[in-house]
C-alpha cells in the first residue's frame, strides 16, 4: 500500500508507540530466554500476545506485510505452545524470531519517517518462518505421537486437513450464534447449499447427524468447511447471510496465500489466515491471554481497538504515553503559576499589614506549588533503562558475529534523564558499545588468559547521578588503546599539532575522538570507517554533554559521557551585575571568592590577571564585557568567581552573587535569532521568581569571545 | 496603484477598478501615536496592550540599538522594540502613557513600544488614500496604507515588514 487510509494519520503515532514497546519487550524477553535455553510457558503465551497484538494492530493500520509477518511468528509461537518442553533444539528459533523483530523494527521506522510508505518485500524471511514452522510441528508430531496425543485433536485435523488441500480451497470455520441451538441441524443444513454452489471436500465434526457431541463441538470449534468454487467470496456471502450465523473466519485460503507467498505456495500448510475476522467468538477460549481478542477485533472498529490497545497498555504498565508538546505547556504554566504566586504573596499592597491566616495559607499554597514543579519535572525524566536494555541486543548480535565470548553488565539503570537526551543517546551508546566489541575485547581467548583475565570478557555500562550531571560509562576490559599505535596512525593521517614526544598519554588517547580517525587496520560490518567516534563526540556535545576517555593498555578502555539531567533546567547562580542579573551553570563554577586589589596581576596592556594556587587566570570584567554601565569597578567592592570549562578557565568579575537556583532554560525568542547572541556568551534566558529575566551565561562561548 | 505594496488594498482596488467608494468595513485598526503622528496596527495582528514592563537588555553587540530587550509577557520571552527609535525619532524617557502593544505574526511575537495608545477605529474603503511613491517618502515601506480621516491623517503599518526587514530599519538610521 502506497498511501495510509484517511482518518488513519491520527492513529499511526499510537500504533508505532504499541509496536515499538512490544518489540522491544520481545527481545528483552528472548535475551532472557536465550541465556536459559528454555521457554516457559508465560514467556511462550507473552511472546504470542505481542506476536498478535502487532498482527492485529498491523492489519487495522492496513499494513498488510507485517501483518503477515507478525501472523507467521504467531504460528511459530502457536506450534511451540502445543508441546511445551518438547523442543529439543530451539535455538534457530531465536535467530528466526530476531531476524523477524530487526525487520518489523527497520518497517515501522520506515513508516515513522516516511509519509510515502510502501511496503517491503519479506518473503525470505517468511518462508524461512515457514521451514521452522515446519521443523517445528515435524518434531511436535513425533512428540505427539509419543505421548500418544489424542486423536482428534482439533487442531492438528485442521493442520492435516490443510496439507492436502488442492489450489482454489478455501476453509472456512462458522460460529453460530450462541444459544441458538442444533448447532449440527443448522450446519447440516448450511453444507447442503454450500454443496449446491461449490465442491466441497472436507467438513469438521465429520458426522453432523449421529454423534451426540457434535453439537458441543460445534458450539466449542465452530464448524469447519473445505470448499472449492468458482468465485470463493460467493459462498462466504452466501455463510454470512445464512440464519443464525453469528460469524465466520477464513482458516485457510490457498488462492490467497498464492498472492502473498508466491514461491511457498505449497509450503505453508497451516496458515489460518483469519484475515477476515469481523467477528470470532471463541478467540477468548483459543488463546488463554484475554488481550488477544482486542487485537483480533480489528478491522470492524478501529477506534475501539485502539482504546483496548491503550487500555491493555495501561493496566499492563501503568503507563501513557503523552505528547512532548503537552508536557512543555504544562510545564510553563506551572512556572506561570510560581511567578503568580510570588507576585500575591509579596504583593506590596499587603506590606505592613497583620494577615496571620493569609501567611498560613500562602505558606501552604507555597509548598503544593513546590510539589506541583517537582512533580512536573519528574514527569519528563525517563529511566536510562530503554537505552541500556537495547545494548544487550547489540552485544548478542555481535557476540555472534566476532565470535567473541563476552557479557554485559548494567549498572545504574535506574538513573533518570530528561527525555530528549535519552533518545539522543540512544546512537552514540550503540556505537561505544559496538567499540568496545570490536575493538576492544581481543580476538582470541589465549591472549586473554596470558595477561590473567578471564576468558569471558566484560563490557560494562554504568550510569551514576551526580550533581546535576548523569556520568555514563561505556568501559571494557580488553586490550586497551595502544598509544604508540594511535600516535603513528595520527601522525600518518597528518593529525598531529606538535611534535610526536609532547604529546602525553592522556592526549593520545582523546585522539580516537578526532574525525577521520580509526586504527583498526580491517574495516568490519561494525565499525572502522573512521566515521564513528567523532561523530559520536558530536551527538554527545549537542545535547550538551562531554566525551572522554581512558584507557590502560592491555587492561581496557573507559568511555566518560558527561550529560545534563535536563536541557530544559540547570542549576545556576545567579549574578547580579547593576542592574541585570546573570545565571551561570553551577557546573562550570569552580570557586568564588573576594580579592585585595594587591593581588591582581595587571599585564603590559588593560589585561588583568590573578594567581591562585599557583595558576594564573584572566579576569573577565562581565560589566565590561557586556556593556554594562556598573558603578562597581573596584575589584574590592564586587567578586570574581573561577569558571572552567573544556580545560580553559577565567575569572569572572561581578558585582555580587544573588544565589543558587534552579532555571528553566528557556531560548531566546525567534525574532532576534538573526543576531548572533550565542556568540556573545549567552546561551539563553530564564524567567526568575519575581518575573523578571535573567540572562544565562555559556561559559565555553564567553572564553571564547574574550 | 501599484506601489502601495498593501496587499488588502490592492486586492480591493483590482476588486472595485473604478475605485467605487464603499463604506463596507474592510477591518478594525489600533492607533497609537509617536509624538504628534498618528499610526495604526490592523487588529488582527494584535495580541494585547500592556504598560511598560522591566525589560531585560540583551547585551550583545549586534542587536540594533531600537531593540530594547527582552520582556516576560505570562512566562513567554518576548523581544520589544521602540517604535519611536526604530522610526529614526529621538527616544523619550518613558511615562505612564507609554504602552507596549503585543503583536504577532506567524508564530513570531513582538512587542512594539509607542508613546500613546489611542483607540480603535473601522477602515473604510472609502479613506484609504494611495501612499505615494517618491523616493525619500515611505522608502521602506514600513506604511501600508494611508488612512484619510475626519480627525487626520493615519499612517497604517505594515507588521510583516516591521517583524522580518530589521535591514529596512537600518536603512532609515
Amino acid at each position: 500500500m502506497s498511501k495510509l487510509e484517511s482518518g488513519m494519520e491520527s492513529m499511526i503515532d499510537m500504533y508505532l508507540f504499541e509496536s515499538n514497546t512490544l518489540l522491544e519487550q520481545l527481545d528483552e524477553i528472548l535475551l532472557r530466554t536465550e541465556e536459559a535455553q528454555t521457554f516457559t510457558d508465560d514467556d511462550i503465551n507473552e511472546i504470542f500476545r505481542i506476536m498478535h497484538t502487532i498482527k492485529g494492530s498491523s492489519a487495522m493500520m492496513g499494513f498488510d506485510d507485517l501483518q503477515l509477518l507478525a501472523h507467521k511468528g504467531e504460528e511459530l509461537f502457536f506450534i511451540i505452545r502445543e508441546a511445551p518442553g518438547k523442543l529439543e533444539d530451539v535455538s534457530f528459533i531465536y535467530d528466526l524470531v530476531f531476524r523477524m523483530s530487526d525487520l518489523f523494527k527497520a518497517e515501522i521506522e520506515l513508516i515513522q519517517n516516511s509519509d510515502e510508505y510502501t511496503a517491503t518485500d519479506f518473503s525470505d524471511t517468511l518462508a524461512d518462518l515457514d521451514k521452522g514452522a515446519a521443523m517445528l510441528t515435524e518434531s511436535e508430531h513425533s512428540a505427539a505421537a509419543a505421548a500418544s496425543h489424542p486423536v482428534g485433536d482439533y487442531n492438528t485435523v485442521e493442520q492435516q486437513n490443510a496439507e492436502y488441500l488442492g489450489e482454489g480451497f478455501m476453509t472456512v470455520r462458522i460460529f453460530f450464534q450462541e444459544g441458538c441451538k442444533m448447532e449440527n441441524l443448522r450446519s447440516f443444513m448450511l453444507l447442503n447449499k454450500i454443496r449446491e454452489e461449490a465442491d466441497v471436500k472436507d467438513f469438521n465434526p465429520v458426522d453432523l447427524e449421529g454423534d451426540p457431541n457434535a453439537c458441543d463441538a460445534i458450539v466449542e470449534n465452530g464448524f469447519t468447511v473445505t470448499f472449492k468454487a468458482d468465485d470463493n467470496d460467493e459462498i462466504l456471502k452466501l455463510i454470512e447471510s445464512a440464519i443464525n450465523v453469528e460469524g465466520y473466519e477464513i482458516v485457510h485460503d490457498s488462492s490467497a496465500d498464492k498472492q502473498e507467498v508466491s514461491d511457498d505456495a505449497h509450503d505453508d500448510a497451516h496458515d489460518d489466515h483469519d484475515k477476515d475476522a469481523e467477528h470470532a467468538p471463541d478467540t477468548t477460549a483459543k488463546t488463554p491471554h484475554p488481550d488477544s481478542s482486542s487485537a483480533l477485533a480489528a478491522p470492524a472498529t478501529p477506534t475501539a481497538n485502539t482504546n483496548q490497545a491503550a487500555a491493555h497498555l495501561a493496566g499492563k504498565q501503568s503507563i501513557i504515553s503523552v505528547n512532548l508538546a503537552k508536557l512543555d505547556q504544562l510545564h510553563d504554566i506551572v512556572g506561570e503559576i510560581i511567578t503568580t504566586e510570588s507576585m500575591v504573596i509579596s504583593n506590596p499592597e499587603l506590606e505592613g499589614l497583620k494577615l496571620e491566616s493569609f501567611l498560613k495559607s500562602a505558606r501552604e499554597l507555597k509548598k503544593l506549588t513546590d510539589e506541583l514543579q517537582d512533580t512536573v519535572m519528574s514527569i519528563r525524566m525517563v529511566p536510562l533503562a530503554g537505552p541500556f536494555q537495547k545494548m544487550n541486543r547489540i552485544v548478542r548480535d555481535m557476540k555472534m558475529k566476532l565470535g567473541k565470548d563476552a557479557e554485559l553488565k548494567i549498572e545504574g539503570e535506574s538513573t533518570e534523564v530528561d527525555k530528549t537526551i535519552v533518545d539522543s543517546l540512544n546512537d552514540p551508546l550503540m556505537h561505544l558499545v559496538r567499540n568496545c566489541m570490536d575493538h576492544g575485547i581481543e580476538t582470541s581467548v589465549e591472549e586473554r588468559i596470558e595477561r590473567g583475565k578471564p576468558a569471558k570478557a566484560t563490557v560494562t555500562l554504568s550510569a551514576v547521578s551526580s550533581s546535576g550531571e548523569v556520568v555514563i560509562t561505556v568501559s571494557d576490559d580488553g586490550k586497551g588503546i595502544d598509544t604508540e599505535k594511535v600516535l603513528r596512525k595520527a601522525e600518518s593521517n597528518g593529525l598531529l599539532m606538535k611534535p610526536a614526544s609532547e604529546y602525553t598519554e592522556r592526549e593520545i588517547q582523546q585522539m580516537i575522538l578526532m574525525p577521520g580517525f580509526s586504527t583498526n587496520d580491517v574495516v568490519t560490518e561494525f565499525s572502522g570507517r573512521g566515521v564513528g567516534m567523532d561523530v559520536v563526540r558530536d551527538n554527545i556535545e549537542k545535547c550538551g554533554g562531554t566525551l572522554t576517555v581512558e584507557s590502560k593498555h592491555g587492561f581496557g578502555t573507559t568511555f566518560n559521557i558527561k550529560i545534563p539531567l535536563t536541557l530544559a533546567i540547570i542549576q545556576g547562580m545567579e549574578v547580579k551585575v547593576h542592574d541585570t542579573v546573570f545565571a551561570i551553570p553551577i557546573s562550570t563554577i569552580r570557586q568564588s571568592f573576594k580579592v585585595q586589589n594587591s593581588e591582581i596581576i595587571k599585564d603590559t596592556q588593560r589585561g588583568e590577571m590573578i594567581m591562585i594556587r599557583g595558576e594564573c587566570y584572566p579576569i573577565m570584567r562581565l560589566h565590561e564585557k557586556f556593556a554594562i554601565p556598573s558603578d562597581i569597578t573596584d575589584f574590592e567592592d564586587g567578586i570574581l568567581l573561577l569558571v572552567e570549562t573544556d580545560a580553559k578557565s577565567v575569572c569572572l568579575f561581578a558585582d555580587k552573587l544573588i544565589g543558587e537556583q534552579q532555571v528553566v532554560v528557556k531560548p531566546f525568542p525567534a525574532y532576534l535569532s538573526r543576531y548572533n547572541i550565542k556568540a556573545a556568551g549567552l546561551s539563553g534566558c530564564t524567567i526568575m521568581g519575581d518575573g523578571s529575566i535573567s540572562l544565562i551565561i555559556d561559559v565555553a562561548n564567553l572564553i571564547e569571545a574574550y | 496603484m501599484a506601489n502601495t505594496g498593501g496587499s488588502l488594498f490592492a486586492q480591493k482596488s483590482t476588486d472595485n477598478s473604478a475605485r467605487i467608494e464603499k463604506e463596507e468595513e474592510i477591518t478594525k485598526a489600533l492607533t497609537f501615536a509617536i509624538g504628534e503622528q498618528v499610526y495604526g496596527i490592523e487588529i488582527p495582528y494584535v495580541v494585547e496592550i500592556l504598560g511598560v514592563p522591566k525589560i531585560t537588555r540583551v547585551p550583545c553587540m549586534e542587536v540594533p540599538y531600537f531593540i530594547k530587550g527582552i520582556i516576560n509577557v505570562r512566562s513567554k520571552v518576548v523581544p520589544v522594540v521602540d517604535v519611536r527609535s526604530c522610526f529614526g525619532k529621538e527616544e523619550v524617557e518613558y511615562n505612564e502613557k507609554t504602552c507596549t502593544i503585543i503583536v504577532a505574526m506567524n508564530d513570531i511575537t513582538v512587542g512594539l513600544i509607542v508613546d500613546e495608545v489611542l483607540e480603535v477605529l473601522s477602515v473604510m474603503q472609502k479613506n484609504i488614500a494611495t501612499t505615494p511613491d517618491l523616493n525619500n517618502v515611505n522608502e521602506n515601506k514600513f506604511i501600508e496604507y494611508i488612512l484619510e480621516m475626519n480627525d487626520g491623517i493615519k499612517l497604517i503599518l505594515d507588521i510583516k515588514k516591521i517583524i522580518f526587514d530589521h535591514d529596512m530599519m537600518f536603512s532609515l538610521q
